[in-house]
């Protein structure tokens, strides 16, 4: 029951080709919640509920089994580098 | 199934204490009639018959992009979904109540919505097995919350917290009411 956070990882490494992934297990252990931070040159020129999608739809099979799916960032590398710098110069402030 | 994770400790809740039940059925009910109402109308027969009906049904042909599981949304369901979501500004498809909601991404968007101060109305899929599966294909949307803006699929719990945050769902719900 439930799917791992390897399995996760895989299934959104293979279909979005992320240059960078997060997935963090929130369910205690069953399997069923997962967090997801995702950096993807697909997501360019779309929007937010449409990034969702594209998270969504490569989880399909897995979705069967995970209760809740939290998509805590899901941008573009160039989004990903703008955040990492202010969050430099806001830490070194 | 991992589905009934979060409903399964929460239809207990009713029955245990046995004195405070009473005002948790009220919310409950008040919730119930709304989604009732504007969904019986068009399916008349109760959700079980419905749900065994599905099983015997000869794969209809659609012309959405929705592929797998295509027999939960009847095209009685979806002119249904489509009255509902046109004839209200707002619409939340949580679990629970607006009174009570039943999970917590339901909840966080429940609040976000009262902090708005914009009339929305509730539809909980907790009492509708054929309307919690047929609404995911409706929106191409696998979990709940489902929000629905003047008709349209607004997104889910993280979509809304994220418009909320940085002012566009209150632009938008601005836009909505003064439509």
């Amino acid at each position: 029951m439930g799917v791992t956070k390897e399995q996760v990882e895989s299934s959104l490494k293979a279909k979005l080709n992320p240059s960078h992934i997060e997935v963090i297990d929130t369910s205690g252990g069953c399997g069923a919640s997962f967090v997801v931070e995702i950096v993807s040159e697909q997501f360019e020129g779309k929007r937010l509920l449409e990034r969702h999608r594209i998270v969504n739809a490569a989880l399909e099979e897995e979705m069967k089994e995970i209760h809740a799916l939290s998509i805590k960032k899901a941008v573009t590398p160039e989004q990903w580098k703008q955040q990492q710098e202010s969050n430099q110069s806001n830490s070194a402030a | 199934m991992s589905s009934s994770l979060c409903v399964t400790p929460l239809q207990f809740q009713p029955r245990t204490p046995s004195q405070s039940s009473s005002s948790f059925f009220h919310s409950h009910v008040r919730g119930t009639t709304s989604a009732t109402l504007s969904l019986r109308p068009l399916s008349p027969l109760p959700s079980t018959t419905l749900s065994h009906k599905l099983r015997f049904q000869p794969k209809l042909n659609h012309s959405s992009t929705t592929i797998r599981c295509s027999f939960a949304l009847t095209p009685e369901l979806k002119s249904t979904l489509d009255k509902v979501v046109s004839s209200n500004k707002v619409v939340l498809f949580m679990k629970g109540t607006k009174d009570f909601p039943q999970c917590g991404f339901s909840n966080t968007v429940v609040q976000i919505l009262k902090s708005q101060n914009v009339p929305f109305e509730t539809i909980n899929i907790l009492e509708n097995e054929l309307l919690r599966q047929g609404l995911k294909e409706y929106s191409s949307w696998p979990t709940f919350p489902q929000l629905y803006i003047e008709g349209e699929f607004f997104g889910g719990c993280d979509i809304t917290v994220e418009a909320y945050q940085n002012g566009q769902l209150q632009e938008l719900l601005e836009k909505a009411m003064c439509n």
